[in-house]
């Protein structure tokens, strides 16, 4: 008997604004806990929420990039339960009219393409951090996170693997960082993911027992929740070895396993009643249009503009487009320079290393983008070698280094004056009989070796071409 | 309102009562559900609920961060705090 | 300052359950008996501003659920703010009025009270039960220092999504009665104050308004809703006295849950008990719908029905309450309050403004304070 998995997420995401959706403390990292944090979000009386109207904006953002229909009369509603986290055992959301609905992502997996649709995406709060601590036996509350504004984006049940569930999400990812709607990783929090699973025979079309996971902390972790959990159902369907229940388990990475949740979340009756001190938004055509003006082109649209209008190979266009980063430096960059091609390639090839060196992401590469083409203005009226290049950019990632600047205070100016050259190349082959004459019998590597020479008493910024043709005609 | 809802009402609270009470509670809801009826009236069918008395919409704030009290003066009356954290039983999970 | 300020220089006593700051605010509860907010409700520093003192708390009924004040924790007599103000001991009162108690109060002790339109007053620094209703009023010993404080507070409030600006607050106490329709609700001229309604409608005949019967069935639809609604709301806004981040915690537990119920079972009375769990029935799955949900249309045709009687009658006139005195001992039962309830309700759930004065509540449409002041402050004397 042959199983399909159906798999439909509910994925929260961190919205980025600077304040919290209905108090004004700071959205932002923290280094202490309940450092950003005011009576209203540690559940003391007398504050009345108020919407951050940057929200709602990146509410309609994300809802436009996803395909959706906005709601144009959202409301909130009070969704209740109790749970240290939630500092008025209550957490205000949407259930009645959801700022967006509908919509979905194409994907693609080795499988090929696939449309996976949304259900809706609602506006609502965070709950607040718990840490556990077994020597004193307590648990210790942080509300820092308590009000941060969340979209969770929640899909249909169109997914059927793994390799779809991490395609999902990261086609999710992308544009959403693309619009600048939230960071979108996994490793500090700012998406999270639940995976709500099923298996059924292969064509069966009703749907199998369903269970939630929670607590996977990275895509390699949500794979192997997945993998886990549909063994687990099959096995309870084919040996009976357990039997399915509706429930909320916790996935636990380190045993590889899940367990059912302790607190009864999912028999709880949350009572969502509209939330009265909260007046409804009503977003008009000058509103919406406003928003939608603000969207970004879409990756797959700037890539084949990369390629069309500025002569990018595909594979180019599609490094760049992987990142809204990318994107920015290389556009801000490349009409201040000759060669878009160039451009990226300096992108791609000199940022990129060093990013990886750095052990950084594409998204987080610091270089501004008027510096980098400073640098390639400058190799290419060949004002400096490209190996000393390299060093400028350094500089420029590592301290904002002026490229100018540092050139001039390193005294990385490319020497390529002949006549300079030459003095060096006579003096640096008059004072290497030894190597000259290896060369002369047949070592070629022995004018690597005075290349090296010439190159080091130029110190480093020597025309390559001219040493190398100065040489040969000296050594001829 | 029965013995059923009552506890689940009470589970949902986070609340006991003593069999006085209860009786006492018990005896409120009969009276409050002989009230209950007049909403059912059929006038309400077509009329649509009214959440707020103000004809108010779009009340929106500016995206500021503003941190007007500290940590120490939040967590001045707390019960049991440590570390500047509120403290509570561990969870078992 | 304002020419209305009496001899009393503006001395000003808050209830307990409108933070300030510098003493707790115990909202009348053992929950919230150590609690002291972080900061003071907007009306409070308005009033500051407008060059009132803060004279001190007075008791409340817990969480101001009750009829008079007589679910109070700590030990006070019934409408102890209405009581210091007609001795004289203050000037005026500040107190929410989130079931009719401040009204019933001031009707009992024989001074004003006004429940403004909802939205004049910031909500900001109220102890929360039923959002959608409750208001900051003012009672005082007449209307021209009702009118005066009120002036001072009211206004437009960013931390408060419901209220709204009106621009100038300015209660005039002039207004012409002449030529004014008064209607008697005809389904509340029951109990014991009937003939003080009376007493009022001649001194307004006397002012030249034309006062008459007039049917509005609703108010029973309105008391019935509000029940509903308050509970709900209220049952949500008092979730969050859990033991854990302030106020009463229980001295014995082994794990949360029992730190939450011991903490919220020993520390609240049980009218308050009462009102949380029949508010969570009624947003509960199988009732939302045949409860909750239709008490919010009720509260839609209860307005319908106040516009269509506000185009018959100016003002409303009714009793504020069942009885002319009222015993601690007599209130002991639970739905005391609901036993009162049917002549304050229809404003409340609403928000229309409503005040008492001669024993006696008026109410009229959104906006029409000045005209409610007025005919109080013109039948005073």
């Amino acid at each position: 008997m042959n199983y399909e998995t159906v798999i439909g997420l509910e994925v929260h995401v961190e919205l980025k604004t600077n304040s919290k959706i209905f108090c004004s403390c700071r959205n932002g990292h923290t280094q202490d806990a309940n450092e950003n944090v005011c009576p209203a979000c540690c559940g003391m009386p007398g504050l009345l929420p108020v919407f951050n109207r940057r929200v709602v904006e990146l509410g309609m953002t994300a809802g436009m990039m996803l395909g959706c229909d906005i709601t144009r009369r959202t409301t909130f509603d009070k969704k209740s339960y109790y749970y240290p986290d939630l500092p008025c055992a209550y957490q205000i959301t949407q259930w009645f009219a959801p700022i967006c609905r509908n919509g979905g992502v194409e994907i693609e997996t080795k499988s090929g393409k696939k449309f996976i649709r949304l259900k809706q995406i609602h506006m609502e709060e965070d709950a607040g951090k718990l840490i556990h601590d077994d020597w004193t036996d307590t648990t210790m509350v942080d509300f820092n996170r308590t009000s941060v504004p969340l979209i969770e984006i929640v899909s249909l049940p169109d997914l059927r693997s793994a390799d779809e569930v991490l395609a999902y999400l990261e086609r999710l990812r992308t544009l959403l960082r693309f619009a600048k709607v939230s960071e979108c990783r996994m490793e500090t929090g700012t998406m999270r993911c639940d995976v709500n699973l099923s298996v059924r025979p292969e064509g069966s079309d009703t749907l199998g027992v369903r269970t939630e996971m929670k607590n996977m902390n990275s895509l390699s972790a949500i794979a192997r929740a997945i993998e886990y959990e549909t063994a687990r159902h099959i096995d309870a369907i084919e040996r009976g070895t357990e039997t399915l229940v509706q429930e909320t388990r916790r996935w636990d990475d380190v045993k590889g396993q899940s367990f059912a949740m302790r607190n009864k979340e999912t028999a709880a009756d949350y009572r969502y009643f509209p939330d009265p001190n909260l007046v409804p938004v009503v977003i008009d055509d000058a509103w919406y249009e406003s928003v939608r003006a603000t969207l970004p082109e879409l990756p797959e649209e700037k890539a084949a503009r990369y390629v069309s209008d500025l002569g990018l190979t595909e594979a180019d266009a599609g490094v760049l487009t992987a990142s809204r980063n990318l994107c920015d430096i290389f556009e801000a960059a490349y009409p201040q320079c000759s060669s878009p091609k160039d451009v990226a390639a300096w992108i791609i090839g000199d940022c990129m290393g060093l990013a990886g060196k750095k052990q950084v992401t594409a998204d987080d590469v610091p270089v501004s983008p008027d510096k980098l083409a400073a640098i390639v203005n400058m190799v290419e009226k060949k004002e400096i070698t490209r190996g000393a290049a390299k060093r400028v950019l350094a500089a420029v990632w590592e301290k904002d280094a002026d490229p100018r600047a540092f050139v001039e205070e390193n005294g990385l100016k490319a020497q390529s004056d002949e006549g300079a050259i030459r003095e060096i190349v006579t003096r640096v082959v008059a004072s290497n009989e030894k190597i000259v004459a290896d060369y002369k019998a047949g070592k070629t590597k022995a004018m690597q070796a005075l290349f090296g020479l010439v190159m080091k008493e130029l110190r480093g910024n020597g025309d390559p071409a001219v040493i190398r043709s100065l040489l040969e005609e000296a050594l001829s | 309102m029965d013995r059923t809802a009552l506890a689940s009402a009470l589970e949902l609270n986070q609340l006991r009562l003593t069999e006085s009470e209860t009786e006492a509670v018990l005896a409120f809801f009969a009276d409050m559900a002989k009230d209950e009826p007049a909403l059912l009236i059929k006038e309400l069918d077509e009329i649509e609920p009214m959440i707020h008395v103000v004809d108010l919409v779009n009340v929106l704030r500016e995206d500021e961060a503003s941190q007007p009290f500290t940590r120490e003066e939040l967590q001045k009356g707390a019960p049991e705090a440590s570390d500047g954290c509120w403290q509570v039983p561990r969870l078992l999970e | 300052m304002d020419a209305y300020i009496t001899k009393l220089d503006g001395a000003v006593a808050v209830d307990d359950t409108i933070l300030t700051t510098g003493c707790p605010t115990t909202a009348g509860s053992r929950m919230l008996e150590n609690f002291t907010s972080l900061f003071e409700a907007t009306a409070v520093t308005k009033m500051k501003a407008a060059g009132y003192t803060l004279a001190g708390k007075t008791a409340v009924g817990e969480f101001g659920l009750d009829t008079l004040g007589e679910t109070c924790f700590f030990d006070a007599p019934l409408g102890a703010a209405a009581k210091i103000v007609s001795e004289g001991e203050v000037m005026a009162a500040l107190n929410v009025d989130l079931n009719g108690a401040p009204r019933r109060a001031a009707a009992l002790y024989g001074v004003t009270f006004i429940k403004p339109t909802y939205g004049t007053v910031s909500r900001v620094g109220v102890v929360p039960c039923a959002c959608s209703g409750e208001q900051i009023g003012v009672t005082a010993k007449s209307a021209k220092e009702a009118a005066s404080l009120l002036a001072a507070i009211a206004g437009h409030d960013p931390g408060d999504g419901t209220s709204f600006s009106a621009g100038k607050y300015e209660y005039a106490l002039d207004i012409p009665l002449a030529g004014k329709r008064v209607g008697i609700i005809r389904e509340l001229m029951t109990g014991e104050n009937t003939g003080k309604v009376e007493t009022m409608a001649a001194k307004l005949r006397a002012l030249g308004a034309e006062v008459t019967d007039i049917s509005l069935p609703e108010v029973s639809l309105a008391k019935t809703a509000w029940q509903v609604l308050l509970a709900a709301e209220t049952c949500n806004n008092l979730s969050r006295y859990d033991g854990v981040k302030f106020g009463y915690r229980t001295e014995e537990y082994k794990n949360i849950e029992e730190l939450y119920v011991g903490s919220r079972s020993e520390s609240m009375g049980l009218l308050a008990k009462a009102v949380i769990l029949y508010g969570s029935d009624v947003l509960s799955k199988g009732r939302y719908d045949d409860c909750y949900d239709r008490a919010l249309r009720a509260r839609r045709r209860v307005r319908e029905a106040l516009a269509g009687a506000f185009g018959e009658a100016d003002i409303l006139l009714s009793p504020a309450c069942l009885k002319a005195a009222y015993t601690k001992e007599e209130l002991k039962p639970l739905l005391s309050v609901y036993e009162e309830s049917v002549y304050t309700a229809f404003a409340s759930v609403t928000g229309v403004p409503a005040v008492i004065s001669g024993g006696v509540q008026m109410v009229s449409d959104t906006l029409n304070d000045a005209l409610l002041l007025s005919a109080a402050a013109q039948t005073e004397v």
